[in-house]
């Protein structure tokens, strides 16, 4: 506890926390005690300010050379059974559904398909924008443009470049897993290495894309893993400055080469949020996905640390296929009502956090609580 | 005349004698159209405060402290400066010898200043207090026994036994201070200067009556009039001034430190009216709550409210260590077995029950029920949790005829039948509560669960299920149980028409009866479960509610040892988190629970994965019994 007095004395002073803080901070068995801390960053920064988006998810294809042991979505070979790639129609027509309450953003990830050719992807991209020009395009992996660039013998950054010319405006934090080579070498072989994720993102902020970075945890990593994987990101951010949210992503065991493992737990997940939030000083977000952590504990986390519970979220298949049992999509009526539950203030915003709708401070508890003190506070401010 | 526009004032009092001069006189026809007086008894004088029935109560000064936040009439008060002939404990040998006393429990002010007194005069210690009526207490004493009487029958036995102590004398001799028993209280603002003089006048005139008053009461039960009329003139004081106030707060001071009554001030109405009211820090309150202080009902609320997520957390985290130092979670191995899901009560939010005849009604077969109960003791379970519906034609014999077989075949604990079924089934037989007990008892029951407690006000309970039990009925079931040694748990049901005032008097009420007997157990929450088949919309609900609702539970229910995480309404997680709030127990395995997964919450755990989450918030896990004894080494 001596240390955690020092570390909560660095985190009061806006000190820049240690790898060994880290890993004291993923050893405290008092989640709550760490919840308070990290929620005294967040209400920091953002007071209880809680964002979230109306977002759609594609993936056009399941079919990936990649063979990740905790995947349970990819098919290895088209024609494998289950295995589909959507036509340029079928994905567009995902936009074209949804008419009368457009997305403001579209999410894609997909598998790394051999044989699909480059021009599939830009002619995509443009598609969704001819459809609607404001919509923003959050598409392709560190991992997928990693594959681009040698399937397709470009450059990193002309692969980009090219994206971004046919309508890309920033790239997603997927396939970031763990970077420690021990760690990935045995649970996501066949895809970029945790330096060429890294460097993807860096070229991406050089020519004026945003990013967010994730992190798989719960599996077969240590927390010495997780601290390193944070730091690594800190470390970028303070390069490039271009990463907007940091996302924790919980292991799901079902359908996958890591079923033995249990999936981490609720308080697992809301430490990793916690330190997250206390370690990524440089980082503005760190988003509550609740797909992956199911509402109730996606709740919890905004009072961990996270400011952010990502979107609708139309048509997530990837967690379902691991056995996620949220809901596949929410409406902005039940983000905004999750929000609320949690004391929180629900803020719509589009994929730069820019502002798009704010609800307004709730009347539940949490914030209620914030009032009556600003009253009594003021109160006895008069009296004395 | 002018139009009387404000709502009228709703003023509970006691029909006691020594109450009579305060309010007699606001009975006329003058007062008539503000003040509606409404006779009752003590304790029912200040739930109606509490819940909101009231605005101003003659409530004894124990009651105030456990609401907190009340204000007070100056001026009017029933006390005594020295003796008071009313309050009397009686013995055939000395008091300080006593290893038991008798006495009318619900009479929380006098026996607060009784364990006050026999703590002062026998080095702390202080005897064994049962409950009885008044008639029984006195017929109680023994050698070993005596007996705290108050009122009327004090009166009545003045003179009869050997020893008797006047708790009013000796509370003087303690302190050189008066005591108050009762005084009128109500929230602030409640009344107006008007209002207060109202009061003011009604005192002058009732001490005018009391002759008149001591002698309709002698005549109605045969007393001596001039012993009364001495009683109201002499040994009744009905001033409430500075010495008064000094003696209350004594009396509050000492009770606080003592863990028995909430930290507690006395505070006039007038006194709102000229300065502005002092909001205590809420850390102050916050630390108080960590450290195990008994909080008022007021202060319960103001935490329910305004207090952060995580200061919640911590303090009640703190309560629970210091209830269970060990750092050990526990968990059982047992089922919920429900015999019929035939109910004649259809309660809005229920899912799960059929009327009779219906063509999904059931009730289970032995056959069906040596199936369930083998995969039990197959699992290594201990008890089983047995509850129904309320059906119309399963008699005694019944259940009596199942519950010995069960023992016999099976060898398993029964947690059984919660109060609305004991209730059931003594109407149908025509069987006292009692009676019911004792003979379920001796079939093989051995713990009654807490189940439909829901909310225990009674506004909330005619909404939500009209023709279930009162509160006061299912309480009085629960006392039965615990005075024949039969333990239970508590539970609450929250989140449909309820208010956090009513949660808090909930808990309170749990809290005042486990003070009379000790029988709680265990305290589980949860939130109403909003799905098809019910009828009530939900009101505040939530996670990050419930954390906080079993935390606040956690403090305020500062004589129950163990709360259990609801992980079968709130899921796997949010029971895991719950650990962290105050929970020191993490419920059942899941073979099957109809009623909750009826209406949609359907989660199964077994004891790897329980032991699992234990170990992952941070604790070792053991299993247990029914009377949370370790049946595993903790790990």
């Amino acid at each position: 506890m001596v240390m955690m007095d020092a570390i909560e004395a660095k985190v009061e002073q806006g000190q820049r926390l240690s790898f060994e803080d880290g890993i004291e901070l993923f050893r405290c068995r008092d989640v709550v005690a760490l919840g308070q801390l990290a929620n005294r960053v967040r209400e920091r920064r953002h007071g209880d300010k809680t964002y979230f988006n109306r977002n759609i998810r594609i993936e056009v294809t399941n079919v990936c050379t990649a063979s990740c042991l905790f995947c349970s979505f990819a098919k290895l070979e088209e024609g494998m059974p289950g295995a589909h790639t959507m036509s340029l129609d079928e994905a567009w027509k995902e936009l074209d559904d949804l008419k009368g309450d457009p997305p403001t953003e579209i999410h894609i990830v997909n598998g790394l398909h051999p044989k699909l050719p480059f021009q599939y992807y830009e002619d995509l991209l443009a598609g969704f924008k001819r459809r609607a020009p404001s919509v923003h395009l959050k598409c392709f992996t560190a991992v997928e443009i990693h594959f681009f660039a040698e399937l397709y013998s470009m450059t990193i950054r002309e692969v980009m470049t090219r994206l971004k010319a046919a309508g890309l405006d920033s790239l997603p934090g997927g396939g970031a897993e763990i970077f420690a080579p021990e760690v990935r070498s045995r649970i996501a072989r066949g895809k970029a290495t945790g330096d060429e994720w890294l460097e993807v993102h860096r070229v991406a902020h050089s020519l004026g894309l945003h990013s967010n970075a994730t992190m798989l945890y719960g599996h077969i990593e240590t927390f010495e893993h997780r601290v390193e994987h944070l730091l690594r990101l800190r470390q970028l951010q303070d390069e490039t400055g271009g990463l907007l949210a940091f996302i924790p992503l919980a292991f799901h065991p079902e359908g996958n080469g890591m079923k033995n493992l249990p999936a981490p737990t609720a308080c697992d997940s809301l430490r990793t949020v916690a330190v997250a939030r206390l370690l990524l000083d440089n980082v503005p977000h760190i988003k509550a996905y609740w797909v992956s952590m199911t509402p109730e504990v996606a709740q919890m986390a905004l009072r961990f640390g996270a400011d952010d519970i990502d979107g609708t979220v139309v048509h997530e298949t990837i967690y379902r296929s691991a056995g996620s049992r949220t809901p596949g999509a929410m409406t902005v009526n039940d983000l905004v009502r999750l929000i609320r539950e949690a004391g929180r203030t629900p803020i719509e915003r589009d994929t730069l956090y820019d502002v798009v709708k704010d609800y307004g401070s709730s009347l539940v508890p949490e914030a209620s609580f914030k009032v009556s003190e600003r009253k009594a506070d003021r109160h006895l401010r008069a009296m004395s | 005349m002018s139009e009387i526009t404000v709502p009228r004032v709703r003023v509970a009092v006691v029909d006691y004698l020594n109450a009579q001069p305060l309010y007699v006189g606001l009975e006329g026809a003058e007062v008539t159209p503000r003040v509606e007086v409404v006779r009752a008894v003590p304790s029912e004088v200040a739930r109606r405060v509490a819940e909101d029935e009231a605005e101003l109560g003659l409530m004894p000064v124990a009651a105030a402290a456990a609401i907190g936040d009340i204000r007070m009439v100056r001026g009017c008060s029933i006390g005594a400066r020295g003796a008071v002939r009313s309050i009397l404990v009686v013995a055939e040998r000395p008091i300080e010898e006593l290893e038991t006393v008798a006495l009318d429990l619900s009479s929380r002010t006098s026996v607060v200043l009784a364990r006050l007194i026999f703590r002062s005069r026998c080095s702390g210690r202080e005897p064994r207090w049962v409950g009885r009526t008044p008639k029984e207490a006195i017929g109680a004493v023994s050698l070993r026994c005596g007996a705290l009487v108050i009122g009327d029958p004090a009166l009545q036995v003045e003179g009869r036994f050997p020893y008797a102590w006047d708790l009013g004398a000796l509370w003087w001799e303690m302190t050189g201070l008066p005591f108050v028993f009762a005084a009128w209280c109500g929230r602030p603002g409640a009344l107006t200067e008007g209002d207060e003089r109202l009061f003011a006048h009604a005192k002058a005139e009732g001490m005018g009556r009391r002759d008149e008053i001591a002698l309709a009461h002698a005549r109605q039960f045969g007393m001596d009039p001039d012993s009364l009329s001495s009683y109201l003139h002499e040994s009744i004081r009905y001033e409430f001034g500075d010495e008064e106030r000094g003696g209350l707060e004594r009396f509050y001071d000492d009770a606080a430190r003592e863990g028995i009554l909430p930290k507690a001030r006395v505070r006039f109405y007038d006194e709102d009216r000229n300065a502005s009211v002092k909001v205590p820090v809420l850390d102050s309150l916050l630390a108080r709550a960590a450290e195990g202080e008994r909080l008022s009902a007021a202060e319960g609320e103001r935490l329910l409210e305004e207090a952060s997520l995580f200061d919640l957390g911590l303090a009640a985290d703190a309560v629970r260590r210091r209830k269970h130092p060990g750092d050990v979670v526990t968990y059982i191995v047992d089922r919920n077995v429900n015999y019929t899901n035939v109910c004649t009560t259809s309660c809005r939010f229920c899912a799960f029950y059929r009327p009779l005849g219906h063509a999904e009604a059931w009730v289970l077969s032995r056959e069906e029920l040596t199936r369930k109960l083998t995969e039990v003791v197959d699992a290594g379970g201990v008890q089983i949790l047995l509850q129904g519906g309320l059906h119309p034609d399963l008699r005694i014999e019944w259940y009596e005829d199942l519950f010995r077989w069960i023992k016999r075949e099976f060898g398993l604990g029964l947690h059984a039948l919660s109060p609305e079924e004991i209730l059931h089934i003594g109407r149908l037989e025509g069987l006292s509560v009692d009676r019911v007990l004792e003979r379920l008892r001796s079939a093989g029951l051995d713990s009654l669960p807490g189940g439909g407690a829901e909310i225990l006000v009674d506004r909330v309970r005619r909404t939500i299920a009209k023709a279930k039990c009162s509160s006061a009925e299912w309480l009085g079931v629960m006392r039965h149980a615990h005075h024949m040694g039969l333990r239970s748990s508590a539970t609450m049901m929250y989140g449909t028409v309820d208010t956090r005032r009513d949660r808090i008097n909930h808990l309170l009420k749990i809290r005042d009866l486990q003070d009379e007997t000790g029988g709680f157990v265990s305290f589980i929450c949860w939130d109403y479960q909003h799905e098809k088949g019910t009828r009530i919309e939900a009101g505040e609900h939530g996670t990050i509610l419930y954390l906080r609702q079993q935390a606040v539970a956690r403090i305020l229910l500062d004589n129950v040892d163990h709360v259990g995480a609801s992980w079968v309404t709130q899921g796997p997680e949010v029971g895991q988190v719950a650990l962290r709030f105050g929970a020191d127990d993490f419920g059942s395995v899941m073979f099957e629970e109809n009623v909750v997964s009826s209406a949609g919450t359907t989660f199964c755990m077994n004891p790897p994965a329980i032991e699992k989450r234990i170990r992952a918030a941070g604790f070792r896990s053991a299993r247990r019994n029914q009377a949370y004894a370790y049946l595993t080494v903790p790990e």
